[in-house]
C-alpha cells in the first residue's frame, strides 16, 4: 500500500512530466488563490480592469461585513454540516457492509447489482429533480434538513459502495480465511479484520461524500426555502438584484471552503491511498 | 484411530475438476503431507479438510463423524497459511489471541495462553510489535503460534515455508517436526518441495492432476513408487527414465541388457527408471562418457552420456573426473524400476512362489 519512488524516463521525459504537473497544479490552485485574493480586496480594487492588487486595495472589510450578516451564514454552515455529516456517516454505515457483501459474499449476480447501483448515478440531476420535488413536497418535507440529507445520502451511497468494493476485492483472501479458521463469522470478520484495515479507503470515501454534500447547489436550491438553506445558497444571495457584492461573496466562500480544505489536508494521505487502492484493484 | 478421512472426495470449480476421487486416511497423531506440483489440487484438498471449501462430492470425516457441513471452528482445525495471513493491524499478541477472543475467553486467560505460546516459540519479546515490523521467519512463527494457541485437534499447513529463504526453510522444518513430536497433534501439510515432504512426514500423498497417485511412507514412495510420475517427482537428482524392452531374465535398454528377475506379466515394451545412487562407475559395465561433474559435499553427481542418452550417477564423497573421460558404468539391476509404458504404473517384480 506504499508508493515506491522510482525515476521514470530520461531527463526530457521528466521535464515534460514536471511541466505537466506544474500546469495541473496551477489549474487546480488558481481558483482557490483567486478566491482568497478577491475576498481580501475592496470592491473598487476588485472590479477595476485589471484588478488592482497593490497593498492599498487590501482590506478585511468583506469578512467583517459577512460576519455582521452572520446569522444567515452561520445557519447555512450549520445546515451544510448537518446534511454533509449525516449523508456521509450513513452512506459509510450502509455502504461498507453492502460493498463487502458485493465484494466477497456469495451474492447472486453481484456484478449486475453493483452496476445497477452505479447506474443510478448516470441519470442527469434535472431528470430526477421534478419527481423528487413532488415526492418531497407531498411528504411535507420541503425546506427540511432531514430530507436534504436523505437526498444527498442517495447520491453518496453508490459512490461509497463503489470505492469500498474495489478496495475490499483487493484484500488478500487469506486473511479472511485465517479469520474463519480462528472462529470469526462473517460479521466478526468484517468488524474485527476488514474494517480496521480499510480505514484509508473509508477516509477517502468519507471526504469525497462530505465534499459532494457540502458543495451541492442545485437540489438544495429546489428543496429548501429559508430554514434549511445550505452554504452555497447563502453565498449565492450575495448576488443581489441590483448589485453583486463580490468581495463579501468571496469572503463567505472562503469561510465555507475552509472546513473542506482543512479536511482534505488532514486526511490527504488516507485519501491518496484510498483512491489509489480503489482504482487499481476495482 | 482415524483422525481425518476423505472418502471419494471430488471438487470442481465450474467445469474444471480440481480433485478427483481423493481417498485419504490420516491416523491420530500422524504427520501427513500432500505433495505435488502447483495446480495438482493439494491446497484445495487441504481447504476442504479445513472447511474453507465445500467438497463437490464425497465425505470428509473426523474421528468417524461426517464434517462436510461443519464450519472450520466446529471442525476444530487450526491452519497456517502460505502468506502467513497475519492481521496487519493487530500486534503479535492480538494476532495470536484473536481466536481465543472469538471464543469469548476472559482477557486474563487469553493473556496467559498467548504468553505461554509466545514463550515456546521465542516470540515473547515481540508481543507488542505489528506484523510489518517482523522478519519473514518471525511472521511465520506468529502464524504457527496463532494455530498453536487453540490446541486444536488437527493442524493444517498450506505451504508454510514457501516464502522463506532456503536456510530458514530448513530450520523451520526442524522446528515444526520437533513441535509435532512434542505435541503429537495430527498434522496435514501441503508442499511442492519433495525433499521437505520426505524429511518431515510420516506418510506422503503424492498428488497429480487432482488424483492421489500414491499414499505411503517416505520409504515406500521412494523405493516403490506406484507410478512413473511419483518416481520422477521424488528424488534429487531426478530419476532417469528410458524406453526399454523386457526379455526373459533381462531388461534391454538400447544395446545394454540388464539382468533382472521375473516381472508381472504385461506388455514387454516398458519404461525403466534408474536412480542416481544405483549407478556405479568401475571396470565393468557399459561404456559412457563423463559430461558434467557436480560435487555437493557428501556426494558427487556425475552426469554421463551413454547409448541410452543421459545418466546421472550419485557417488559418495568427492570424485575427481574430467569431462570427456571415457568410463564404464553399471546399473544395480535390483533397484531398477519398471513402468508400464502406456499406463505409467509400476510393474512389480514377480514374487517367488
Amino acid at each position: 500500500m506504499s508508493f515506491t519512488r522510482r525515476q521514470q524516463g530520461g531527463p526530457v521525459v521528466r521535464t515534460f512530466i514536471g511541466i505537466g504537473l506544474a500546469v495541473f497544479v496551477l489549474w487546480s490552485a488558481a481558483p482557490v488563490v483567486w478566491l482568497i485574493l478577491s475576498s481580501l480586496l475592496e470592491q473598487q480594487a476588485l472590479i477595476s480592469q485589471p484588478p488592482d492588487v497593490s497593498p492599498a486595495g487590501f482590506t478585511l472589510d468583506n469578512f467583517i461585513q459577512v460576519l455582521y450578516a452572520a446569522a444567515a451564514l452561520g445557519r447555512g454552515i450549520m445546515n451544510s454540516a448537518i446534511v454533509a455529516l449525516f449523508s456521509t456517516a450513513v452512506a459509510l454505515a450502509l455502504g461498507a457492509p453492502a460493498a463487502y457483501a458485493l465484494a466477497r459474499l456469495p451474492v447472486p449476480r453481484a456484478n449486475g447489482v453493483a452496476f445497477l447501483i452505479l447506474a443510478t448515478q448516470m441519470l442527469p440531476g434535472i431528470a430526477i429533480a421534478i419527481p423528487l420535488f413532488i415526492a418531497i413536497s407531498r411528504l411535507g418535507l420541503i425546506d427540511s434538513v432531514f430530507s436534504l440529507g436523505v437526498v444527498y445520502l442517495s447520491f453518496n451511497l453508490p459512490i461509497v459502495v463503489w470505492i469500498l468494493r474495489g478496495f475490499f476485492q483487493g484484500i488478500p483472501v487469506g486473511i479472511e480465511r485465517a479469520a474463519a479458521v480462528d472462529g470469526a463469522g462473517v460479521i466478526a470478520t468484517f468488524w474485527h479484520i476488514v474494517l480496521p484495515i480499510s480505514i484509508p479507503p473509508m477516509a477517502a470515501a468519507a471526504v469525497f461524500a462530505f465534499v459532494e454534500a457540502w458543495n451541492e447547489f442545485f437540489f438544495a436550491l429546489i428543496l429548501t426555502r429559508q430554514q434549511a438553506q445550505t452554504v452555497p445558497l447563502v453565498i449565492a444571495q450575495f448576488a443581489g438584484q441590483y448589485q453583486t457584492v463580490f468581495g463579501q461573496m468571496m469572503a463567505a466562500a472562503v469561510i465555507s471552503v475552509a472546513p473542506v480544505i482543512a479536511l482534505a489536508i488532514v486526511f490527504r494521505n488516507q485519501i491518496v491511498r484510498g483512491f489509489a487502492d480503489g482504482m487499481t484493484k476495482g | 484411530m482415524t483422525a481425518v478421512e476423505l472418502r471419494s472426495v471430488s471438487k470442481s470449480f465450474g467445469h474444471h475438476l480440481v480433485c478427483r476421487d481423493v481417498n485419504l486416511s490420516v491416523r491420530e497423531g500422524e504427520f501427513v503431507t500432500l505433495l505435488g506440483s502447483s495446480g495438482c489440487g493439494k491446497t484445495t484438498t487441504l481447504n476442504m479438510i479445513a472447511g474453507l471449501e465445500d467438497a463437490s462430492a464425497g465425505d470428509i470425516l473426523m474421528n468417524g463423524q461426517r464434517v462436510n457441513d461443519l464450519s472450520p471452528v466446529q471442525r476444530d482445525v487450526a491452519m497456517v497459511f502460505q502468506n502467513y495471513a497475519l492481521y496487519p493491524h493487530m500486534t503479535v499478541a492480538q494476532n495470536i489471541g484473536f481466536t481465543l477472543k472469538m471464543r469469548k475467553l476472559a482477557p486474563t486467560e487469553i493473556r496467559t495462553r498467548v504468553e505461554r505460546v509466545a514463550q515456546s516459540l521465542e516470540l515473547s519479546a515481540l508481543l507488542e510489535r505489528l506484523p510489518a515490523q517482523l522478519s519473514g521467519g518471525q511472521q511465520q512463527r506468529v502464524a504457527i503460534g496463532r494455530a498453536l494457541v487453540r490446541e486444536p485437534r488437527v493442524f493444517l499447513f498450506d505451504e508454510p515455508f514457501s516464502n522463506l529463504d532456503a536456510g530458514l526453510r530448513v530450520r523451520m522444518r526442524v522446528e515444526v517436526k520437533e513441535l509435532h513430536q512434542r505435541l503429537g497433534v495430527t498434522s496435514i501439510f501441503v508442499t511442492h518441495d519433495q525433499e521437505e515432504a520426505m524429511s518431515i512426514s510420516d506418510r506422503i500423498a503424492v498428488m497429480n492432476a487432482g488424483v492421489v497417485e500414491q499414499f505411503g511412507t517416505p520409504e515406500e514412495i521412494y523405493n516403490q513408487p506406484a507410478t512413473r510420475y511419483v518416481a520422477s517427482f521424488i528424488g534429487s537428482p531426478r530419476i532417469e527414465l528410458y524406453a526399454g524392452t523386457l526379455e526373459p531374465g533381462a531388461c534391454r535398454i538400447g544395446g545394454v541388457a540388464l539382468p533382472i528377475g521375473a516381472m508381472a506379466a504385461g506388455d514387454p515394451e516398458v519404461e525403466v527408471g534408474v536412480r542416481p545412487e544405483h549407478v556405479r562407475l568401475g571396470d565393468r559395465g557399459f561404456p559412457a562418457t563423463v559430461r558434467l561433474v557436480q560435487p555437493v559435499g557428501p556426494a558427487t553427481h556425475v552426469t554421463l552420456d551413454w547409448e541410452g542418452g543421459s545418466l546421472t550417477a550419485s557417488l559418495p564423497g568427492f570424485i575427481r573426473l574430467t569431462p570427456g573421460t571415457a568410463v564404464k558404468a553399471e546399473i544395480d539391476p535390483d533397484h531398477l524400476l519398471v513402468f508400464d509404458r502406456k499406463t505409467g504404473k509400476r510393474r512389480a517384480p514377480q514374487r517367488p512362489s
